[in-house]
């Protein structure tokens, strides 16, 4: 399991312009954040001009993958190794990131320049750029310290972009949600200490050669799972995410929901598979959990009444099908091929997630700014005024029902075949019972904006190009299942 | 077995021990911040009695002086003109609740102990022989009882500071002062400061916008606008 996470020796070292990308995907963004709170650039034209050095490092590190299969880089610092590498699951991710958050920052100037948004506002740019390199650095770091600085730095910027619109119950749910993700962190810490103290290094490729099961590694693992169980909103842990989402800015919603939970998510496979290679129980407990959040999730989003909820809820039923693909991704005896199928299932999922959800976020806060209700019965009449937003968050839902061809179809047909090859059942029905919920929910939400009788109200005209933005990420999440060969292809690439 | 005991170094766990307990239970909340700079500074101590002069450099700047100016900022003490300065904690908890959460912070205290004891075999200091460490993992279960139960939103975020600095003493026993262990508690000091300096913004803008209420509602927003 270790090999598919690039977890082993580079054969070549990575050329001079690799280095070069490397350093621009992971500082270019603080450089550019930076620049935008002194000048906050009104027009998108400046965050285009932003993003085509930041686009062509991604491109760069992807042909050097793909010429020279995994590179790693190592430096020492007073005595401590860091180290990074670069194998095919983390250009997809990486490339998935720097997509949706360039797009997320294209989003913003038209979105201020029709809210309003207050003196806060060009602090969002900074934040947004400490976001990007430190997600691109999760998905890139190797070794247990790198991790936890990247993923603190990524939770404060979080919740600094959460609570930025300023209003009091955003407020209220960002402190929450401040003070949650900090104790999970001291979780995480906790566990990091019980492998320090144990085996007394923190490079992953090392620990996982030199990890024996027994309690030490369950107790660190259950520390671990807690702390990153808490910040992705898995789901017994899910009860900040909603109100959080419901008081944000659209941009920061699809980042939040797109990205950064599923930072959290990619570290606790990747930590679990180290430490827990061969447990039977620990994927299964996931498993149940994900198996209750599809329902539960499901339906919050089919009972509520407020868009963005059900936007938000839906989030933690899709998080529930990545839970439910723990089992066959960890434990003992599982055959080649549904372990590989779960593989491609799990992280297909989780990227046409990603893009679909930032489209969803987009479409409804497009909806929500144009009719200028919060509600869904707020939403009559949309069908005829905003065709466009509506259209959006209808090839976006495609992709969270899994309807074919879109990526989620695939990803949940390749869960789907490795279920029933391992015989697990339940998990099946877990897997249908979530797209017909699914479908419950989007349906009725198409019901209140197909609604013709409504009296009619004034539209805020939209600035052009924020539903074009959010249809090309939609369309993105839906092209990935038609392409599907591409990301696959990287996830495979790399092995020894 | 007591007599092996460092006499410094007891009185050091005893000072850190009640000084956080005072801190986390004080209901008059500039007394609880200012025996939160006690606390703070029986760290740097510890620190330095660890064999860990870096780090008490570090705690020393991020936590006592910014982590402490920032409690002292958000209790409204630092800006004269600021509105309404927090006092007091008034909220009261039903006793269900207080039940609940002793129950919890006991079973995180037993957990916590029983895993230092038996899982891990050589650990660096040994709790038979180190106070502190037994001061640690007293701290973070007080810390973690204190941060279930209050609801005023301030203690919460001194609780969580003392959580902090009970879970990085841990560290430190556990996996010793090296280089690796020395970084990663530094990381966690300099979250801790960014993240209470967050919360001390927080605290004030919502106090401006709602008022005291508004730091006791768990979070949760007003019921009236349902």
């Amino acid at each position: 399991m270790t090999w598919r996470f690039g977890l082993f020796d580079s054969t070549f070292a990575p050329l001079v312009s690799t280095h070069w990308a490397l350093l621009v995907a992971l500082v270019f963004p603080l450089l550019m954040g930076g620049l935008a709170a002194l000048f906050p650039p009104k027009r998108a034209w400046p965050v285009v001009l932003a993003s085509v050095p930041l686009l062509a490092s991604g491109g760069v590190l992807l042909i050097a993958f793909q010429e020279a299969g995994l590179l790693g880089w190592q430096w020492e610092i007073a005595g401590l190794i860091l180290s990074l590498r670069l194998n095919g699951l983390s250009v997809l991710l990486l490339l998935t990131t720097q997509c949706i958050v360039v797009a997320a920052a294209l989003y913003t100037p038209g979105h201020f320049r029709l809210t309003e948004p207050g003196p806060l506002a060009r602090w969002l740019w900074p934040l947004m750029g400490v976001a990007l390199s430190a997600l691109s650095l999760i998905w890139l770091a190797t070794d247990l310290l790198t991790l936890y600085i990247a993923l603190e730095l990524m939770g404060l910027a979080a919740v600094g972009m959460l609570m930025l619109s300023g209003k009091a119950p955003a407020l209220l749910a960002g402190m929450r949600y401040l003070l949650l993700a900090l104790v999970g962190s001291l979780t995480y810490l906790l566990g990091v200490a019980l492998i320090l103290g144990q085996w007394g290094r923190l490079d992953l490729q090392g620990l996982a050669e030199v990890i024996e099961p027994g309690p030490v590694a369950w107790f660190a693992a259950a520390l671990i799972g807690a702390g990153l169980a808490l910040k992705a909103a898995l789901f017994p842990l899910h009860a900040w995410l909603t109100p959080v989402h419901e008081n944000a800015w659209t941009p920061v919603s699809a980042l939040h929901a797109g990205l950064v939970i599923k930072a959290s998510m990619f570290m606790l496979l990747q930590l679990w598979s180290i430490l827990l290679p061969d447990t039977f129980y620990a994927p299964r407990i996931i498993a149940w959990l994900g198996l209750l959040a599809i329902v539960w999730g499901g339906l919050l989003a089919w009972r509520t009444d407020s868009l963005k909820t059900l936007v938000a809820s839906s989030t933690v039923a899709q998080l529930g099908y990545l839970m439910v693909a723990f089992p066959l991704l960890l434990g003992p005896d599982i055959a080649p091929l549904p372990r590989a199928l779960a593989w491609e299932g799990f992280w297909l999922q989780l990227v046409g997630h990603a893009f679909a959800k930032a489209a969803m976020f987009m479409a409804a806060g497009n909806l929500i700014l144009a009719t200028g209700e919060h509600t869904l019965k707020g939403l009559a009449g949309t069908s005829r005024r905003l065709p466009l937003s509506l259209l959006v968050f209808g090839i976006a839902s495609i992709t969270l029902m899994g309807l074919p061809p879109s990526s989620g179809f695939t990803a949940k047909w390749m869960l789907l075949e490795a279920m029933i090859i391992t015989q697990q059942w339940w998990a099946v029905a877990a897997l249908l019972t979530g797209t017909l919920l699914t479908a419950a929910y989007v349906f009725r939400m198409f019901r209140y904006s197909f609604d013709e009788t409504a009296p009619r109200h004034r539209y805020q005209p939209l600035a052009p190009g924020m539903d074009l933005i959010a249809m090309l990420l939609a369309l993105t999440a839906f092209a990935l299942g038609l392409l599907a060969h591409f990301p696959l292809e990287l996830m495979h690439g790399g092995s020894p | 077995m007591l007599a092996s005991f460092d006499v410094i170094e007891v009185l050091l766990a005893l000072c850190l021990t009640g000084s956080a307990f005072v801190c986390l239970f004080d209901r008059h909340l500039v007394r609880a911040s200012c025996f939160f700079f006690v606390f703070a500074g029986a760290m740097v101590l510890a620190w330095l009695k660890l064999g860990a002069p870096w780090l008490a450099a570090s705690e020393l700047l991020l936590g006592v002086l910014l982590t402490g100016l920032c409690f002292f900022y958000a209790l409204g003490l630092l800006s004269p003109g600021a509105s309404a300065p927090l006092k007091h904690d008034k909220f009261s908890h039903p006793w269900s609740r207080v039940a609940m959460r002793v129950v919890l912070a006991l079973a995180w205290f037993v957990m916590v102990g029983a895993a230092i004891r038996y899982v891990i075999g050589d650990m660096m200091y040994s709790p038979a022989e180190h106070p502190l460490l037994l001061a640690g993992v007293l701290i973070a279960a007080l810390a973690l009882a204190a941060f279930a139960l209050h609801r005023h939103l301030f203690r919460r975020l001194l609780a969580f500071n003392l959580l902090g600095s009970g879970v990085f003493i841990l560290l430190a026993g556990v996996a010793g002062t090296s280089a690796a262990a020395q970084m990663l508690i530094s990381v966690g000091l300099l979250v801790a400061c960014l993240g209470t300096m967050l919360g001390a913004l927080l605290i004030r803008q919502l106090l401006h916008l709602e008022g005291v209420e508004a730091l006791g509602r768990d979070g949760k927003p007003q019921r009236s606008k349902a």
